[in-house]
Order: structure tokens, then C-alpha cells, then sequence
């Protein structure tokens, strides 16, 4: 275990135990701007931001909160902007689905499915001009993809030579619907091979081997000028059952937005009990005292960072 | 000269002043070079791109350059596209108009105006485009607006859109006398006179100079306006004329049902004391759908004894 990898997973935990204290205070009905935790996306957050150089950036969708938090390390000035406060990371400008911070190269997020992949992609070809060496990132979704700017941008990405990383966080959902309650398949791989771009699925959470996959990635978009296309299974933590007459085993309701009402954790926060928690996975790396020391310890630095 | 030629001039007197920028659009350096309007460009650092037809992701495009201090240009053939970019138009343009920026983003449409490209491709209505977000934009017409207008604001820092009509630009560039010029470029005045106001709207202004003409046989003399700014401006010097004539003529040739006119008449009649007004602007006919002519109908002859005929 390195410095770096304990760094790593110091971080993911860290990212948990912020979202869970923000769940906390969404719960009591502290906000009234809408906030998409991403509980369970923590893994593909914080390989993104270790792999991210000083000339790098990154376009974010409403789901934000786990890259914003995960590059800034604290969470007082976050929770300011979700409370709307002049002391707010945007001064309460931007709130929680818009927020960015160019401070840590997050340049733009944008609550329109796919929105981002445009101007991200003009970005990317000011780089050619203004920072060779920069690669940007795009975050998108399962459900973003279906809009056509998301072609559009792989075209025009592909058309102008413009180093990146297109990371499609693939949960399933869109809202209410699962993928295939709502469109045909659509298989990314050869979507992205009908462009001549490199294509990479991950799964599994294991933020090591994440990181090792986008380090390769993005040094191929950077030497070869060329966008890329990284698709991540991934859970979103938050959902609950829907108890009554119709449903008495309970249905399933998945989690989209706002507080996670039935989200209970313990010590150590893990919700999942297979891979599908990025928590889980720290699991082949440190015993479980390890990590729950290290969680105590990082629970007492939130509280007190917010208190 | 044919307007064109003079468009695409004073475009280029820009772009040698300019660094640093990024023109494209669809064909902008390819075939025609939309009818001559982008011929022969040239830019000192920076790219000129015959892109894909993907404008959605181009106006996206436009406003990502900005938040990378990169200024640009999105020629496009005809205004109908941009439809396709209102997206950007409104969301995108929400936050970046937060960042204050350095660069700027010019959308330049052609409104296509001839009519005879059918239902598809005849949309001429501006002021929605900027009355949807509070967008800046200008319309031009001739030598002196359209110098004083794409000098202005080619690469001004922000956002807007810049507009001329396709119909003009096959024709000799019109040079007018400027009597007045609002120093924004929200508006010039071509014509001084005694007996009435006239206000153009959108492309109309050459409706405007037939009516101040055939007035003149009539020994009616009136103050010509043109409104370039699809924006609400400042328009006190014009309501000081206004209450000087006393007689208001506002000619606007929009299709859109949210026109900038009905609200500039609604200052003038909170504002100006006058006698009479007439408003002409376009009644909807089926032939709006048809390949036809598109020709704003007005019967001079009647608006002049509207106005004038207890004179």
C-alpha cells in the first residue's frame, strides 16, 4: 500500500461521509435547491481526480457533487452554496446542479442532458489554441447519450482532433425508468468504433485499477490528439422501498434526486454489500478496523469542519 | 458594389484587426462561402473550420471557446438553423452571462427573406431569438449601419447575434445619408421632416424609404428611423422627434407575434403626446406556407390618409 493508494481511499471515504453529512441536513429539509447525491459514484470520482493534470478540466452534468467535492477535499463552501450563502463556492449563484469551480479546473456543469458535451467540446478546441497539452473531460450519463448533441460531440471531437475523455456513467436510471423500460440498446462500443474512438468499460469500483485504465486513456487522448469514450457501471445509492397494499413486499424506487431518506450507515458507511460500493471494494485493501478507524477519524474532521 | 461584397469587406477589416479567433460554420470556406458573405477569410492566429451540421453542438460550441478566453464567429446560412441551438441560446447563456467574459461569441445568421424557399426556410423572427433570454441582437441593412454595427460588436466581449436579410445582400449596397446615429447602434435615423415619424422594425427599412418618397410627392416631410437593436433600448431621441411630428408610422416586417414594435409603441404612447399612429406590420396568410414572394403588402397610398387626411 502506497502513500498515494491510502491517500485514495481516505479520499472515497472522505466523499461518502461529506454526501452522508449533506443527506443529513437535505433531510431536515436544510435546502431548497434540488441536490443529485451520488452515493456510490464515489470510485470513478476520485480516479478522475487523481488522474486529472494542472492543464486538464472538466464538464460536469446536475449529477456533480461527487466530482465538486471530490476535487475540493472540504465541504464547508459546498454546503455554503447549497444554502445559498454569499460565503457559497459560487456565492450562491449557482447553486447545486450548475455548480463549478474553476478553481480546481471544474469549468462548467449544466443541468441539460448533454448540454455540457457541447460546450465542453468548444472548450477542448480553444485548448488547441490556448493549452496544447490540456485534456477535458465530460462527464454524461445513459440518459444523456440518448440526446443527439452526444453524436454530435463525438463527431465533432473526433473531426477536430481535440484530446478527452468522455466519461459516461452508466446507473441504468433515468428518472423513473430503467434502460430497457425506456429505448433499445445502445452498445457504446461500437458506436465509439464507427468513429475510430477508443472505447473502455469499467466496472467493479476498484478505484486502483480506474486509475491505472485513465492514466492509459489519457495519455493515448493526449499524445494522439483524439477523444475517448469511458463507460462506468455504477450503482446510485439512495433508493428505498415503496410499502402499501399494492406493493406489501415493497417496490423499488430508484434514487434520482434529493435527501435518501432510508439511508442508514454505521461506523463505517458502506451501503452495499457487493461491489457495487466503491466502500465495499476498499475492503481487499484494508481490513475493515483500518477502514473504520479511518472513517472515525474523517467523520470528527467533517463535523468539525461544519459545525 | 453588391451588399454582400460590402458585408464580407467589413467583416474582413475585423478580422485583420483580431487575433486569436475561430470562425466556422457549415461551408464558410467551401463552395460559394454561403453566396460570398465568408469569402476569402483569413484570421492571424486561430482556425477558420468548414464544420459538421450539428448546430446544436455549435452554439454549445461557441459559448466553450468563450469560457476558454477564445473569441469566434458562427456563420450559418439561414436563421431557421439556429432553432436548433436555442438550447445554448437560453440555458448556457444563463451562467456564462454570470462570467462576465474577456472573449465573445458571435452567432451571424442570414434571415432568409425571398420567401420562395418555402415553408421551411423562411423565418425571419429576430426578435424571438433575442426576447427569449435577453439576447443582444442587431440587424443591418446598409453601408452605414453595417459598419458601424459589425466593427461595434464583431468581437466585442460577450454574446449576441448579428443579422442581415438575404434578399438585400444579392443587391447594390444601399448608401444613405445618416442624420442621427444612437451611439450604441441601437438605432440610426436617415431623414429629418416636420409631419411624421417613421419607425422600421426588423428588415423593413426599405419599405420606410418608399413611404418617406412617396410622402415627399405629397409635400410631407417625416423623420425616417431604423431600428437595428431587437432589444428594448433607450429611445428618448426618438421620442423627442416623435413629439416634434407628432404623427407616428411604425412599419415592421417580423413574422413573430412578439414584436419589439408593440413594445416600443407602448413607450411612445406612455411618453409622447401625438395625434395619430399607424402600425403596419404583417397579418398571417396562408401564403406565408407557400414558396411565394415574401413581401410585406402595404398600401402606402392609405396609411399616408390615415394619418394625414383632416391635415
Amino acid at each position: 500500500m502506497t502513500e498515494q493508494h491510502l491517500k485514495i481511499i481516505h479520499k472515497i471515504i472522505w466523499l461518502r461521509l461529506a454526501q452522508i453529512a449533506v443527506n443529513n441536513r437535505y433531510k431536515k429539509g436544510d435546502f431548497n435547491v434540488p441536490i443529485h447525491l451520488a452515493m456510490g459514484h464515489e470510485s470513478i470520482a476520485i480516479a478522475v481526480d487523481s488522474v486529472m493534470n494542472k492543464t486538464d478540466c472538466l464538464f460536469l452534468t446536475h449529477r456533480n457533487i461527487h466530482y465538486n467535492l471530490g476535487r475540493m477535499g472540504t465541504l464547508k463552501e459546498d454546503l455554503d452554496e447549497y444554502y445559498l450563502r454569499d460565503s457559497g463556492l459560487a456565492q450562491g449563484h449557482l447553486g447545486s446542479m450548475n455548480l463549478s469551480n474553476k478553481d480546481k479546473n471544474i469549468i462548467y456543469s449544466s443541468s441539460i442532458l448533454g448540454n455540457n458535451l457541447a460546450v465542453g467540446s468548444g472548450f477542448a478546441l480553444g485548448n488547441k489554441i490556448n493549452n496544447p497539452q490540456g485534456v477535458v473531460f465530460i462527464s454524461t450519463g445513459d440518459g444523456a447519450i440518448e440526446e443527439g448533441v452526444f453524436y454530435e460531440s463525438l463527431l465533432f471531437l473526433k473531426s477536430n482532433n481535440l484530446p478527452s475523455i468522455i466519461i459516461v456513467e452508466n446507473n441504468e436510471w433515468s428518472l423513473g425508468t430503467r434502460i430497457h423500460e425506456r429505448r433499445a440498446n445502445i452498445d457504446l462500443k461500437k458506436l465509439t468504433s464507427s468513429f475510430d474512438i477508443e472505447y473502455l468499460l469499467l466496472e467493479g469500483n476498484d478505484p486502483f485499477e480506474y486509475l491505472n485504465h485513465l492514466k492509459l486513456l489519457r495519455s493515448n487522448a493526449e499524445l494522439n490528439k483524439t477523444p475517448v469514450v469511458v463507460e462506468v457501471k455504477l450503482t446510485t445509492f439512495g433508493f428505498w422501498r415503496l410499502k402499501n397494499a399494492d406493493y406489501p413486499e415493497g417496490k423499488f424506487v430508484n434514487y434520482h434526486a434529493g435527501p435518501a431518506q432510508d439511508l442508514q450507515v454505521k461506523e463505517y458507511p458502506l451501503i452495499g454489500s457487493s461491489f457495487d460500493d466503491p466502500l465495499y471494494v476498499l475492503k481487499n485493501y484494508l481490513s475493515i478496523y483500518e477502514l473504520k478507524k479511518i472513517a472515525v477519524d474523517l467523520r470528527e474532521q467533517i463535523m468539525e469542519e461544519i459545525s | 458594389m453588391k451588399y454582400v461584397q460590402y458585408v464580407n469587406t467589413v467583416i474582413k477589416e475585423q478580422l485583420s484587426a483580431n487575433s486569436n479567433i475561430v470562425l466556422y460554420g457549415q461551408n464558410i470556406d467551401a463552395g460559394s462561402s454561403l453566396s460570398g458573405l465568408t469569402r476569402g477569410f483569413k484570421v492571424n492566429e486561430g482556425f477558420i473550420i468548414n464544420t459538421q451540421n450539428s448546430e446544436n453542438l455549435l452554439v454549445g460550441v461557441g459559448f466553450g471557446l468563450m469560457l476558454n478566453n477564445i473569441s469566434s464567429v458562427f456563420f450559418m446560412k439561414q436563421m431557421d438553423f439556429l432553432l436548433l441551438g436555442i438550447d445554448h441560446l437560453v440555458n448556457t447563456y444563463n451562467i456564462i452571462r454570470q462570467t462576465n467574459p474577456n472573449a465573445s461569441f458571435t452567432v451571424f445568421p442570414v434571415t432568409v427573406d425571398s420567401g420562395f424557399e418555402g415553408p421551411q426556410s423562411a423565418l425571419n423572427n429576430f426578435d424571438d431569438f433575442c426576447s427569449i433570454a435577453g439576447v443582444e441582437g442587431y440587424s443591418f441593412t446598409n453601408k452605414q449601419d453595417t459598419q458601424c454595427i459589425i466593427s461595434k460588436f464583431l468581437f466585442k466581449p460577450g454574446f449576441r447575434i448579428l443579422s442581415t436579410g438575404q434578399k438585400l445582400l444579392r443587391e447594390e449596397v444601399l448608401d444613405l445619408k445618416v442624420e442621427y446615429k444612437d451611439p450604441n447602434c441601437k438605432f440610426f435615423q436617415y431623414n429629418k421632416g416636420n409631419n411624421a415619424t417613421i419607425i422600421c422594425f426588423n428588415q423593413s427599412l426599405k419599405y420606410g424609404i418608399e413611404l418617406r418618397d412617396l410622402m415627399l410627392k405629397k409635400s410631407l416631410t417625416s423623420s425616417l428611423f431604423s431600428i437595428n437593436s431587437h432589444l428594448n433600448a433607450d429611445y428618448e431621441y426618438i421620442f423627442q422627434d416623435i413629439s416634434l411630428t407628432r404623427n407616428l408610422i411604425i412599419i415592421d416586417d417580423t413574422k413573430s407575434k412578439n414584436r419589439l414594435s408593440n413594445t416600443f409603441l407602448t413607450e411612445v404612447l406612455s411618453k409622447c403626446s401625438i395625434n395619430r399612429y399607424k402600425i403596419v406590420y404583417r397579418e398571417p396568410q396562408i401564403n406565408d406556407y407557400f414558396p411565394r414572394e415574401d413581401s410585406l403588402e402595404i398600401d402606402y397610398k392609405g396609411v399616408i390618409n390615415e394619418i394625414f387626411i383632416k391635415i
